[in-house]
């Protein structure tokens, strides 16, 4: 008799298409065999699954169409399937998947509308949080030590790539004229994506604004960022920069670094 | 306590709340019974989650959950495990439901209820994982009947007695999805009747109703739980035989495939209400906390 540990060890290996034989064998057939019993069920897994990919990367899945789309969520699926049972946050690694994706390549650009899609997804759940005022930052500068960091935006995400993904982003959106084409030579951008109210929003930030933000949301103390953003932009002013962060609620506390 | 708040309602039926209704029902309070929803979609800090508590000022809302995983061999996760007890302090839900099958196994999470051999080493391990649920909710827990598509060779408790076994060692109340008995004795061989006879009726705290799907599988057929259509009218036949022994449970209409609009579903919880209305005089709304 099958213990249950080797009856879902079984099973598991049957959903993940790596052989039906030790689950089918704990089956009773009953006019319809085994495999084809274990297969309603493989079916609903890849299905649920698949629509949970589509519904986190939507322009991704209109970019290569959707049965495309499918057949890499699928290759997707078996190789790094969910670990827990919260589908918004499953398909963190499907930009990485996709960059490495042989069937991708003519598409370079998909991969990192991948990754910002994901930052998007990542921006809507993220728990809500309030940004300390600006009086209270103060207080607390005038006690600063430079090694600071500061808590940010838990719903805040950088995202930078050498293909204009933001105007592709916004030409594939669904009440967007389908022949509007988008130049790929245009440039690379640096965006900030974040929740406002109920709304997920990027923008492009300039060179040094972007150091800036990304170091500090890497846990960097200021006066590390602060380096960072002068090595892209001579010209990069830390205390425009950080008024500029205050005023756009996205300092959330201060954590001193370990 | 709180599931007075399902019985001092005067509709008794509610519904699944599903994405693309929220702003509707927000915009326009329809009467409706409560809502249910499935609790791992507002474990996010996002928009979602903030509807569902401006909603919960409006209506009593229950959590079905789908990813507890009752019947892992591996153990409950831990980290869901407390998410779902904050979820469920903060909203106060009138019932907190989940389902008798296994979900995850070597790390993976399959976004199914697999169905489990009804043996004694089952019951052992969900009685476990139930009294440890209990004890992180700090209350009962009520567990669904799944659908099923196949039978295990090893399985000698028949499943409605594994159930009624499960509420006598753990104390846990019954969620008996109508339509999930129909389908299931269909897909394994069974008389549906006698399975809703086998369970104990002062266990069961909720009856969940939805449409399936006929599919033909090498020429036998086999229905398929796929919430995407109006329940049917063997289901709903069904459905009156029950109330009528159970008396005015309250009911939900579920939809999560081809989700139609608003109207729809408050259609099919107005059919709720008129079985449960054809119930004899004196067959009041059970207090679901009974």
């Amino acid at each position: 008799m099958t213990s249950l540990r080797e009856l879902q060890r079984g099973v598991r290996r049957a959903l993940l298409g790596r052989g039906d034989a030790a689950a089918a064998a704990a089956v009773v057939e009953d006019g319809l065999a085994a495999p084809a019993r274990l297969a309603i069920y493989r079916h609903h897994v890849f299905t649920t699954l698949t629509a949970a990919l589509q519904a986190t990367f939507p322009v991704v899945c209109r970019l290569v169409d959707e049965r495309f789309f499918a057949y890499a969520a699928d290759r997707y699926i078996r190789r790094e399937p969910p670990s827990g049972p919260c589908l918004f946050e499953y398909g963190a690694t499907f930009p990485a998947f996709l960059a490495g994706f042989p069937a991708c390549l003519g598409l370079p650009y998909v991969a990192d509308v991948a990754r910002l899609e994901w930052a998007m997804n990542r921006a809507l759940h993220a728990p809500p949080c309030a940004a300390i005022p600006a009086a209270t930052l103060r207080q607390i500068a005038a006690q600063a030590t430079g090694d600071e960091a500061l808590a940010l935006d838990p719903s805040l995400a950088l995202v930078a790539s050498p293909w204009p993904v933001d105007r592709i982003w916004r030409a594939n959106q669904p009440e967007v004229d389908p022949t509007v084409t988008v130049d790929l030579s245009a440039r690379a951008v640096d965006l900030e994506v974040r929740r406002l109210g109920d709304d997920v929003v990027f923008r492009v930030l300039d060179s040094g604004a972007f150091a800036f933000r990304r170091a500090l949301a890497d846990g960097e103390p200021v006066a590390v960022a602060a380096g960072r953003a002068q090595a892209v932009d001579a010209a990069f002013d830390l205390a425009e920069a950080l008024v500029a962060l205050v005023e756009e609620g996205l300092v959330t506390g201060l954590a001193r670094r370990v | 306590m709180l599931s007075r708040d399902v019985a001092a309602t005067p509709g008794r039926v509610g519904i699944g709340l599903r994405g693309p209704h929220v702003a509707e029902i927000l915009a326009s309070s329809p009467r409706i019974g409560w809502l249910e929803v499935h609790t791992e979609n507002y474990l996010g800090g996002g928009p979602a989650t903030r509807a569902l508590g401006a909603l919960r000022e409006r209506y009593p809302i229950s959590l079905h959950g789908v990813g507890l995983s009752l019947g892992s061999v591996e153990g409950l996760d831990r980290l869901h495990l407390a998410r779902v007890s904050e979820l469920a302090r903060r909203l106060e839900p009138t019932l907190v439901s989940e389902h008798l099958s296994w979900s995850s196994a070597g790390g993976v999470y399959f976004n199914h209820l697999l169905p489990l051999p009804y043996t004694d080493e089952s019951l052992a391990l969900v009685c476990a994982h139930v009294d440890q649920a209990q004890e992180a909710l700090g209350r009962p827990l009520l567990v669904e009947n799944p659908s099923s598509y196949l039978r295990f060779r090893h399985s000698p408790i028949p499943e409605p007695e594994f159930l009624g076994e499960l509420t006598r060692r753990t104390g846990c109340r019954l969620l008996c999805d109508v339509n999930n008995v129909f389908v299931t004795c269909h897909n394994r061989g069974g008389d549906p009747d006698a399975y809703l006879a086998a369970l104990p009726p002062a266990a069961i705290g909720e009856i969940h109703l939805a449409g399936h799907a006929r599919n033909d599988a090498d020429g036998r057929s086999i229905l398929i739980d796929d919430h995407g259509s109006r329940v049917s009218e063997a289901v709903w036949a069904l459905y009156g035989r029950a109330a009528a022994r159970l008396g005015a449970v309250p009911t939900l209409i579920e939809w999560d495939t081809d989700i139609p609009a608003l109207g729809v579903l408050l259609d099919e919880a107005r059919t709720a209400e008129r079985v449960l209305a054809g119930l004899a005089p004196g067959e009041g709304i059970r207090d679901v906390a009974a």
